[in-house]
C-alpha cells in the first residue's frame, strides 16, 4: 500500500466547518448530517404533494366525472406526480438523504470532501422544488404532457401548460441537476478519497457501493437530460426547431414565438436523449435501495451478506449495462426497427446480475438468525415486491411482447412496483433502522408494522390488478374509459377497486410520517448500537454523532463490514474497527 | 497493471491525489457528457434534415482587403485558445516549482488569450446576426437548424471560457498576492489548469465537427 | 412466524387472482389478427415468471420460519459459495435465453411485412384519424407539409402524377378485407400519436416529420375500435376510430364509394347552396370539429351540433342565452369566452376567415 504524505492530514480527518450562528448551524449548515436531514425533510414534504396528486388521479379513474376533475387537471396531475416522485422524492431522498448521512459515517470520515458545496446542493434543491411548484402560479398552469415531456405536444396548444408551465418545469429540472451535480461530486470524491485507514474499497458496506455507483450513473446520465431540456427550452423561447418538425395543427401551420414555422426537427431525438437519462435514472433509484436492503438483511438476520464480492461485481455490471438499454422505452416509438434486437438483448442481459442480487439476499436469509424486527419486515417485503416488479420487466424488455403491452397499464403497474412500492419499503426500513443513530430514540414498532403491511399489500391489491388491466389492453394516460366496447365491465369494476385500495394505501403513508414526528419527541430512548451492527456509523461515541463524528481519532478499520455470527466469537457481531485478534469483548477470539 | 490493482485495493484513497483535483476530474467527465450530447444531437439532426446544410467555409469567411478568406477568424481563435493552453501548462509547471512570478505571468497570458477568444466569438456572433441575418429560427444559407445549433453550442462553450477566465483571474490574483506561497501549496493552479485544458479540448471538437465538416 | 404466513398468503393470492381474471374476462381481448404468436410469447413469459415468483416467494417464507430467531439460535458464517452462484447465474441465463430467443424470432416476423400485403396509409392528427390508399397505380402520391391546407387535408402534392388516383378516406372508419395482410404506413400531421387496435395486437407511434409502419392480417370479421396509444393532448382519450373487417365483396363496394384526390378540389367560393353545405361539412371534418362535437345529439367533449342553432342554452355561470349565429361564430374564434353548462373550457382557437366561418355556421344550422 503506497503511503504518500499528503498535505491534508487525512488521518486526523478533514478540516470541517464550525458553525457559530443559528443560521450557519441549522439553515446553511455544512455538516453532512444536517444537510441530510434537510434533504429528508424537503423530499418527504414534496412526496406528500405527490401522494395527494395520485389520489386526485385515481378518483377520476375510478369514478369518472363524479369529482369534476377536468382533463386539464388530470393530465397536469399525472405530469407533476411523475416528476415529483421520480426526481424530487426518490432521487433526492436516496442520494441526498441517505447518501449524505451515511457516507462519511460509514467510511470513518468527519464530513464530505467539500462541505460548502454540499450545503449549496441542498439549497439549490430547495430552489428547484420552489420553481417546480411555481408552475401552478403561471398562466396555463403546470405542463400536462406526462413526466416524459415529449415534444411536439409539450409545446403546442392542446396540451396544458404548453406556454409557461413547461418553461418552469425545465428551469426547475436544470436547477435540480446543478444541485445533484454538486452533491454527486461530493459523494464520489469522498468515497474515492476520504476513507478511514484500513477501509479499502472491498471493505465498504454495500450501501456505500450502491450509493457511490448510483452517483456515478447520475453524473453521466443527467447531462443528457440537461441538454434535452435546454434544447426544448430553446425551441419554446427562441424559435429553434431541434425537436419540432413541420406541424399542421387545427387547420394551421404552427409557428414559433417569432412567427416563423417550425421545421426539420426530430421528436425522436428528444426521446433518445430523455431515455438515455431516463433509464439510468431508475438505477439511480434502484441501487441505493438495493444497498439499504443489503444492510438491513445482514444486520437483522445476524448473517453476513452472501457473496459480497459477487454483489459488488453485479453492481458494477448493472451500472455499466444500464447505459445501453435505454431504447427499450422506445420499441414502438418509430425508431429503426432493427435496434429492437439490440436493446431487447441488453435489457434481458441486465436481468442476470439483478437476479444474482436477489438470490444473494435470499441466501443471506438461509441459515440465518432472523429477527423479525420492523426493518426486517421492510427488507423482506422489498424482496417480494422487487421480484414481482423485476419479473414484469422481463415482459417489457422482450421486444415482441412489449409491442402488445407498451403504453398499457402493464407498464404503469410494472414501474409503480419497482419505483413506488419497493423504494418506499426500502426507504422506510432504512429510516426505522437508522432512526436511533440520528435521534437516539427508536420509532414505534406497532405503527411501523401497520404502515408496512398497508404499503406492502398495496403492491398486491393495487398493482397486480393493474398488470392485468394492461394485458386486457387498457391504455395509459387515458382520462376515462367511457364508450370503449372492448373493455368489459369487470375491468371497469377493477378500476374502482384499485382506486379505493390506493386511497387507503396513500393515507396509510401518513402513519409513517406521524411515526417519525412522534418518535422524534416521544420515542423510547436507547443505548448505543441497539441493533448490534458491525458498520462504522454505529461505533461513534454518541447517538446522534457529534460534530465531526469522532471526537478524537478517526477509527481504523480491520475487517470487512459483515462479521456477524463469527464462530468462536463471544458475541454474534464484531464491529469493523475491532482488531483481528480481538473481538468485541476484548478477548482473543478463536479465529 | 500491478499499480492499478494496488491503487484500487488500497485503503483511504484510491487515487493518490488531492480531493480537489479528484473532484475537478469527475466534474470534467460529467461536463464531457454534456458537450458530447450537444455534439451528438447536432450530428443526428444534421444527418437527417431535409434542407441542405450551409457551407461553413462560406458562412464563416472574413472579407479582408477585397478577398474572401474562409474560416480565418476561426483559425485565429483556435490558435489563440490552443496557445493559451500552452501558457497555462507553463504556468502549472512554474507553480509546481514554486516560482510565483513566472506562474502568475503565464496565468495572466492565459487570461488574455481567453478574453481575446471570447471577444472574437462575440464579434463573430455580431457579424452573423447583424450582417448575415442568421437567427435561431432561420437563415439564408440553408437549414434552419444551422443557426440554432451554432448559437447554442458556441454559446455554451463561450460561457465555459468566460467562467474559466473569471476562475483563473481569482486564482492568479491570490497567487500573486502570495496566498499560496504562505501555505506552501500551489495545487490549485494545477486544478484550474485542468479546467482550462478541458475547455480547449472541447473547442477542438467543436471546431472539427461544426466548422470543418 | 405470523409474518411468514401472511407473506405466503399474499403469494397464493396472486395465483388465485390469475384464475379469477381468466374466468372474469379480464385477459387478452379476443384475437382478431394473425399475431397469436405475441399472445403465446406473453403467456410463456407469464408462466415462467409465475413459477419463479411463486417458487422464490415460498422459499423465502420457508426461510423466515425455519431460521427465525430462537433461544440460542446462531447463523452460519459462510462468506460466499462461488459454485452455487455460478450455477444460479447459469440457470438464470438459460431462462433469459428461453424467453429472448422466441421473442426475437417473432420480432423478426413483426418487422418484415409480406410482399403482397395491401398498402394503406393511416394519418393521425389531433384528434381524429384519416386514411389513404395508393389507388390504381399502386403508388402513394408525394406529400409535403407545405401543401396542407383546409382543402388539402392530406398534404398531397397536386403536381405529382401518382397522387391523382390516391383514394382519400376522410372519416375515421377504415374498412378492410378479411384474411389479407395489410401493411399500414403511418404518419402524423401534428404531434405524436399511436395506431392501436387491441384485437390486432400491434401498435406503432405516428411521428410528425417521419414515416413509420406496422403490418397485420385481420382474421375475424367484425368492428374494432382504433385507439390512440401515445399521449397527444387533452383529447387523447377521445381520439377513436373504427376498423370494419368484412368480406372481399363488401370491401370492394365500400372502396368504390370513396373519393380520389383528383376529384376533391372543391371550390369553396361556389354560390350553390348544396356546394356550401358540402364544404362546411368538409371543413368540419378536416379541422377535426367532429372529434368533439357529435352530429347526432349525443354528448361528447363539446356540445352536439344537432339541434343547437337558435335554441336557448345555459352557460356555466347560470345565465341563459340564445345560440344564434353570433354566438356560434364567437364560440369558434373565441372558444372559451362563453362555455355552456356541463362542458369544460378546453376548445382550441381556430383562426378562420369570414368565408370559412360562414360555411361552418351554415352547416351547423343545416343540422337542425
Amino acid at each position: 500500500m503506497q503511503n504518500i504524505q499528503l498535505k491534508e492530514s487525512l488521518y486526523e480527518g478533514q478540516k470541517i466547518h464550525h458553525p457559530k450562528t443559528w443560521l450557519t448551524k441549522y439553515i446553511f449548515s455544512q455538516d453532512h448530517k444536517t444537510v441530510a436531514t434537510q434533504y429528508f425533510f424537503l423530499s418527504l414534504l414534496t412526496g406528500v404533494v405527490g401522494v395527494i396528486l395520485s389520489i386526485v388521479m385515481r378518483l377520476q379513474l375510478g369514478f369518472p366525472g363524479v369529482f369534476d376533475i377536468s382533463p386539464d387537471t388530470y393530465y397536469q396531475s399525472i405530469t407533476m406526480h411523475g416528476m415529483i416522485m421520480v426526481i424530487y422524492l426518490l432521487t433526492a431522498i436516496l442520494l441526498g438523504g441517505f447518501g449524505n448521512y451515511l457516507i462519511p459515517l460509514m467510511l470513518g470520515a468527519r464530513d464530505m470532501a467539500f462541505p460548502f458545496v454540499n450545503m449549496m446542493s441542498v439549497h439549490f434543491y430547495a430552489l428547484s422544488v420552489l420553481l417546480l411548484f411555481t408552475s401552478y402560479l403561471v398562466p396555463g398552469g403546470p405542463t400536462g404532457a406526462g413526466w416524459t415531456l415529449y415534444p411536439p405536444q409539450v409545446l403546442l396548444p392542446g396540451t396544458p401548460g404548453y406556454d409557461w408551465g413547461i418553461v418552469m418545469m425545465i428551469l426547475s429540472i436544470a436547477v435540480f441537476i446543478i444541485a445533484f451535480t454538486m452533491g454527486g461530486l461530493n459523494y464520489v470524491t469522498t468515497v474515492l478519497q476520504s476513507r478511514a485507514r484500513g477501509m479499502s474499497l472491498m471493505r465498504m458496506p454495500l450501501v456505500i457501493w450502491c450509493i457511490f455507483l448510483a452517483t456515478v450513473i447520475g453524473l453521466l446520465a443527467f447531462p443528457a437530460l440537461l441538454v434535452a431540456g435546454i434544447m426544448l427550452l430553446l425551441d419554446r423561447l427562441i424559435g429553434s426547431s431541434f425537436f419540432m418538425p413541420d406541424i399542421f395543427q387545427f387547420g394551421q401551420h404552427v409557428t414559433n414565438v417569432f412567427g416563423t414555422e417550425y421545421e426539420g426537427g426530430s421528436p425522436l431525438l428528444f426521446q433518445h436523449l430523455f431515455w438515455f437519462f431516463g433509464h439510468p435514472e431508475v438505477y439511480i433509484v434502484a441501487l441505493p435501495m438495493f444497498g439499504i436492503v443489503s444492510e438491513l438483511i445482514s444486520c437483522h438476520a445476524r448473517k453476513n451478506i452472501f457473496g459480497y464480492k459477487m454483489m459488488v461485481w453485479a453492481l458494477i455490471v448493472i451500472t455499466a449495462i444500464s447505459f445501453i438499454v435505454w431504447a427499450h422505452h422506445m420499441f414502438v416509438a418509430g425508431m429503426n426497427p432493427v435496434l429492437g434486437f439490440f436493446f431487447a438483448t441488453t435489457t434481458l442481459i441486465i436481468a442476470i446480475p439483478t437476479a444474482i442480487k436477489v438470490y444473494n439476499w435470499v441466501l443471506t436469509l438461509w441459515k440465518g438468525d432472523i429477527h423479525m424486527t420492523v426493518p426486517m419486515h421492510y427488507a423482506v417485503g422489498f424482496i417480494f415486491t422487487f421480484i414481482i416488479g423485476g419479473l414484469g420487466g422481463l415482459f417489457l424488455g422482450n421486444v415482441s411482447v412489449d409491442v402488445e403491452l407498451s403504453d398499457t397499464y402493464f407498464v404503469v403497474g410494472h414501474f409503480h412496483v419497482v419505483m413506488g412500492i419497493s423504494p418506499i419499503l426500502a426507504m422506510c426500513g432504512g429510516v426505522h433502522h437508522w432512526f436511533p443513530l440520528i435521534t437516539g430514540r427508536t420509532m414505534n414498532n406497532f405503527l411501523g408494522k401497520i404502515h408496512f403491511w398497508g404499503t406492502f399489500s398495496g403492491a398486491y391489491l393495487i398493482y397486480i390488478p393493474m398488470h392485468y388491466l394492461g394485458l386486457g389492453g387498457i391504455l395509459r394516460r387515458y382520462y376515462d374509459f367511457q364508450g370503449l366496447a372492448y373493455v368489459s365491465d369487470s375491468l371497469k369494476d377493477m378500476n374502482i377497486f384499485i382506486t379505493l385500495a390506493s386511497i387507503v394505501v396513500g393515507l396509510i403513508q401518513f402513519i409513517f410520517l406521524f411515526n417519525i414526528i412522534w418518535s422524534y419527541f416521544k420515542g423510547k430512548k436507547v443505548g448505543k448500537n441497539p441493533w448490534k451492527a458491525t458498520t462504522l456509523e454505529w461505533q461513534t461515541t454518541t447517538m446522534p454523532p457529534g460534530h465531526g463524528n469522532w471526537p478524537n481519532n478517526l477509527p481504523v478499520v480491520h475487517r470487512w463490514p459483515y462479521d456477524y455470527s463469527v464462530p468462536g466469537a463471544s458475541e454474534d457481531y464484531i464491529p469493523q474497527n475491532v482488531p483481528i485478534n480481538l473481538d468485541t469483548s476484548g478477548e482473543n477470539s478463536n479465529e | 497493471m500491478n499499480d492499478l490493482v494496488k491503487d484500487w485495493s488500497s485503503d483511504v484513497s484510491t487515487f493518490k491525489i488531492r480531493w480537489s483535483k479528484a473532484m475537478m476530474w469527475i466534474f470534467l467527465i460529467s461536463d464531457t457528457f454534456i458537450f458530447g450530447t450537444f455534439l451528438i444531437s447536432y450530428m443526428a439532426i444534421r444527418l437527417t434534415v431535409v434542407d441542405s446544410w450551409p457551407d461553413t467555409s462560406q458562412v464563416f469567411a472574413l472579407h479582408i482587403g477585397g478577398t474572401e478568406v474562409p474560416l480565418l477568424l476561426i483559425a485565429i481563435m483556435t490558435f489563440i485558445l490552443i496557445s493559451s493552453s500552452g501558457t497555462m501548462a507553463i504556468a502549472v509547471n512554474a507553480a509546481n516549482k514554486k516560482d510565483k512570478k513566472k506562474s502568475g505571468l503565464f496565468m495572466l497570458l492565459t487570461i488574455i488569450g481567453g478574453i481575446a477568444f471570447v471577444s472574437m466569438q462575440a464579434f463573430e456572433w455580431t457579424k452573423l446576426i447583424i450582417d448575415e441575418g442568421i437567427r435561431p429560427w432561420g437563415n439564408d444559407f440553408g437549414s434552419q437548424q444551422f443557426g440554432s445549433f451554432f448559437f447554442m453550442i458556441t454559446g455554451f462553450h463561450g460561457l465555459h471560457v468566460l467562467i474559466g477566465v473569471i476562475y483563473l483571474s481569482i486564482v492568479s490574483k491570490r497567487l500573486l498576492a502570495g496566498r499560496y506561497e504562505r501555505i506552501d501549496d500551489y495545487q490549485i493552479v494545477e486544478v484550474a489548469g485542468l479546467y482550462w485544458h478541458f475547455v480547449d479540448l472541447v473547442w477542438v471538437f467543436i471546431f472539427a465537427f461544426f466548422y470543418l465538416w | 412466524m405470523m409474518a411468514s404466513i401472511v407473506f405466503a398468503i399474499f403469494t397464493l393470492l396472486v395465483i388465485v387472482f390469475n384464475y379469477y381474471s381468466i374466468e372474469n374476462d379480464f385477459w387478452f381481448p379476443e384475437l382478431a389478427s394473425n399475431w397469436g404468436a405475441l399472445d403465446t410469447a406473453t403467456l410463456m413469459t407469464l408462466i415462467i415468471s409465475g413459477i419463479v415468483f411463486v417458487g422464490l416467494s415460498l422459499f423465502i417464507c420457508y426461510c423466515l420460519v425455519r431460521f427465525r430467531h430462537k433461544e440460542n439460535s446462531k447463523a452460519e458464517y459462510q462468506i460466499e459459495n462461488n459454485k452455487l452462484e455460478s450455477w444460479l447465474a447459469a440457470v438464470t441465463t438459460i431462462g433469459v435465453i428461453i424467453l429472448l430467443a422466441p421473442g426475437l424470432m417473432v420480432y423478426s416476423d413483426l418487422i418484415n411485412e409480406p410482399e403482397d400485403s395491401l398498402k394503406i396509409e393511416a394519418i393521425g392528427e389531433q384528434w381524429t384519424w384519416s386514411f389513404r390508399l395508393p389507388g390504381a397505380d399502386g403508388f402513394f402520391g408525394k406529400t409535403h407539409p407545405k401543401h396542407f391546407d383546409l382543402n388539402n387535408s392530406f398534404g398531397l402534392d397536386p403536381t405529382d402524377q401518382y397522387a391523382q388516383d390516391d383514394i382519400l378516406i376522410k372519416s375515421n372508419i377504415l374498412h378492410l378485407p378479411i384474411d389479407k395482410a395489410v401493411s399500414l404506413s403511418l404518419r402524423s400531421k401534428d404531434v405524436l400519436h399511436d395506431f392501436y387496435v387491441p384485437q390486432f395486437r400491434v401498435k406503432m407511434d405516428m411521428v410528425p416529420g417521419q414515416l413509420t409502419k406496422l403490418w397485420f392480417e385481420p382474421t375475424i370479421e367484425g368492428r374494432y375500435e382504433i385507439l390512440c396509444a401515445e399521449y397527444c393532448g387533452i383529447q387523447h382519450t377521445n381520439m377513436r376510430g373504427l376498423v370494419v373487417v368484412e368480406s372481399e365483396e363488401k370491401y370492394k363496394k365500400w372502396l368504390s364509394e370513396q373519393v380520389i384526390f383528383a376529384n376533391t378540389s372543391i371550390d369553396i367560393t361556389s354560390n350553390s347552396n348544396n356546394q356550401e353545405i358540402l364544404s362546411g361539412e368538409n371543413l368540419s371534418i378536416s379541422l377535426g370539429c367532429i372529434a368533439c362535437h357529435s352530429l347526432d345529439g349525443s354528448k361528447n367533449v363539446g356540445p352536439s351540433w344537432k339541434g343547437i342553432f337558435g335554441t336557448e342554452r345555459t352557460l356555466i355561470n347560470g345565465t341563459k342565452l340564445l345560440a344564434d349565429r353570433l354566438y356560434i361564430e364567437e364560440s369558434i374564434i373565441k372558444p372559451n369566452s362563453k362555455i355552456l353548462m356541463g362542458f369544460a373550457p378546453i376548445m382550441p382557437i381556430y383562426n378562420l376567415d369570414d368565408k370559412e366561418l360562414d360555411l361552418i355556421v351554415e352547416y351547423i344550422e343545416s343540422l337542425n
